[in-house]
C-alpha cells in the first residue's frame, strides 16, 4: 500500500512532467503544493523575507524552464526542488561575503538576528529526518558534529561563521564537519538511503 | 586539479559534501560549480550530496510565501490571466457590503475561544503583546485563528475547524483596511497550522486594519491582486496591547 509520502511524490513527479510540457495548471498546482516548504527552507537560510521571496521566484522560474531535467534526477521531486532552492540560497549567501574569510555576524548581530520561528536547527535535523531512516544516522553523530552540521545546513553558516558561533578554532570546526559528514554518509549507505 | 580521477574520489566526495552542506567559501563554491559544468563526475558528486542532504528538510514546517511571489512568477513567465478566475463583478465589491460587517459583530463571541488559545500558548517572561483574529463564517463558528506577536514578522494561522475548500482552490487571507480595497496577506491552510511572513512586524502591518477576511481563490492565490472568489470567513483584529 503506498504511503502518503509516496503518493505525494508520485503526484509531484506527475506535475513536474506536465510542467515540462508547458502545462500552466500543473505548474500552478506544483507551486501550491511545494511553495510553503521551499519558502521555509529559503527563509531559514537567508533570514530575510525579501531575499527568500526572490530565491523562491527564481527557483520556480527555473523549474518552469527545466522541469524536464527532473526525469533524470535520482531524487524525490521535493528533494530535487529543495536542492534547487538551497543551492540558490547558498550562492546568494556566499556572494554577499567577500572572498577572504571574514566574520559576517558578530555577537551583537546574532542577538538581533532575523527571528526564525519554531524549532532550533538540531530539533529540525531530527524532525526532518524522522520521515526516513536518516534520523538514525543523524542521531548517531557525536554532539559537536551534529551541532556543526545542523547549523551549517539549516542556517547556511560557513566554516568561519561556525567557528565564530561555536567559539572553536577554525580547524576544529572543519574537522567536526568533515568527520560528521563522513559518518553520516557511511551510515546512510549502510541504511540504503543514498538517494 | 582533476577531481574526477579515481584516486581523487575521496577528496571529491568530501568537497561535494561540504558544497551541499554550504560550508565552503564563495570562491571554492564557484570553482566547483565551474568544474561541474564540464565534468559529469564532479557534477554527479555535487548533485548526489545535495539530494542526500535536501532530504533532511522533510518534515520542516512550511511557511506560506506572500502572494505577490506567485504573481511575479506568472508575470516573468508571461502567463496570461487565469481563465477560470472570476472577472470583476458588476455589483458593489463584497468588502463594502453591510452583511460582512454585521457578520463581524456576530463573530465577537468567538473571542472567548481565542482567549482560551492564549492561555495554552507557551508562557514567556513577558505578557503576551500581539493580535488575535478569529475568522468565522456566517454561522459565527470559528474556522481559522490568526495570532502574531506585535514585534514578530510572522502571523501564525491555524485551522480550528474543518474548512471546506473546493478541489483545486486555495484560501487567501486579506487585510480589510477601512474604506479601501483588501490587501492580500498570503494563502492560508485549510487544515493544520502555517505561518505567513509579513513585510513589517505585526503591530505595524495591522496597525490600521480593523478586520481580516478569507476568500476562495485559484491555486497560488488571486491572479488580480484583489479577491476574486467568495468570502468565506471574516474576523476583527483584536489587539492585546
Amino acid at each position: 500500500m503506498p504511503s502518503p509520502s509516496t503518493d505525494r511524490s508520485a503526484r509531484l513527479a506527475e506535475l513536474l512532467a506536465r510542467t515540462a510540457l508547458a502545462d500552466q495548471a500543473a505548474y500552478a498546482e506544483l507551486y501550491r503544493l511545494t511553495a510553503s516548504h521551499l519558502y521555509a527552507v529559503a527563509l531559514r537560510i537567508l533570514r530575510e523575507p525579501s531575499a527568500a521571496e526572490d530565491v523562491l521566484q527564481e527557483a520556480f522560474v527555473s523549474v518552469w524552464h527545466h522541469a524536464g531535467s527532473y526525469s533524470t534526477a535520482k531524487a524525490k521531486p521535493q528533494t530535487w526542488l529543495t536542492s534547487i532552492v538551497r543551492n540558490r540560497c547558498l550562492d546568494q549567501l556566499r556572494r554577499r561575503e567577500p572572498d577572504t574569510v571574514t566574520m559576517t555576524r558578530d555577537e551583537d548581530e546574532s542577538e538581533m538576528e532575523f527571528e526564525t520561528p519554531g524549532p532550533t536547527p538540531i530539533e529540525l535535523l531530527v524532525a526532518g529526518a524522522e520521515a526516513n531512516s536518516v534520523r538514525d544516522c543523524v542521531e548517531r553523530l557525536d554532539g559537536s558534529h551534529k551541532q556543526a552540521i545542523a547549523l551549517a545546513f539549516y542556517q547556511g553558516l560557513s566554516h568561519a561563521e561556525l567557528a565564530h558561533h561555536l567559539r572553536q578554532p577554525l580547524g576544529t570546526v572543519k574537522s567536526w564537519v568533515r568527520r560528521g559528514l563522513e559518518r553520516l554518509k557511511a551510515c546512510l549507505e549502510g541504511a540504503g538511503v543514498t538517494r | 586539479m582533476n577531481l574526477s580521477r579515481p584516486d581523487r574520489s575521496e577528496r571529491l566526495d568530501a568537497l561535494a559534501a561540504e558544497y551541499a552542506l554550504g560550508t565552503l567559501d564563495g570562491r571554492t563554491r564557484r570553482r566547483l560549480d565551474r568544474i561541474a559544468q564540464t565534468d559529469p563526475t564532479v557534477a554527479a558528486a555535487l548533485r548526489g550530496w545535495e539530494w542526500r542532504l535536501a532530504a533532511l528538510t522533510e518534515g520542516m514546517p512550511g511557511i506560506t510565501p506572500p502572494v505577490h511571489v506567485w504573481e511575479a512568477i506568472r508575470q516573468r513567465l508571461g502567463f496570461s490571466g487565469e481563465s477560470d478566475a472570476a472577472g470583476p463583478g458588476a455589483s458593489a465589491p463584497w468588502w463594502a457590503s453591510l452583511a460582512l460587517w454585521r457578520g463581524l459583530a456576530l463573530a465577537g463571541f468567538a473571542l472567548a475561544f481565542a482567549l482560551g488559545l492564549l492561555l495554552v500558548a507557551p508562557t514567556t517572561e513577558r505578557p503576551y503583546e500581539g493580535v488575535v483574529v478569529v475568522l468565522a463564517g456566517t454561522d459565527a463558528k470559528p474556522a481559522l485563528v490568526a495570532t502574531g506577536e506585535r514585534g514578530s514578522r510572522f502571523l501564525t494561522v491555524k485551522a480550528v475547524a474543518t474548512v471546506e475548500v473546493p478541489a483545486g482552490r486555495a484560501l487567501e487571507l486579506w487585510m480589510l483596511p477601512d474604506g479601501r480595497a483588501p490587501v492580500s496577506m498570503g494563502l492560508v491552510p485549510a487544515s493544520g497550522i502555517d505561518r505567513l511572513a509579513l513585510r513589517a512586524p505585526v503591530g505595524i502591518a495591522l496597525q490600521d486594519i480593523p478586520a481580516l477576511a478569507v476568500s476562495i481563490e485559484p491555486p497560488g492565490g488571486s491572479p488580480t491582486g484583489a479577491p476574486t472568489g467568495p468570502v468565506v470567513y471574516t474576523g476583527r483584529v483584536e489587539r492585546f496591547y
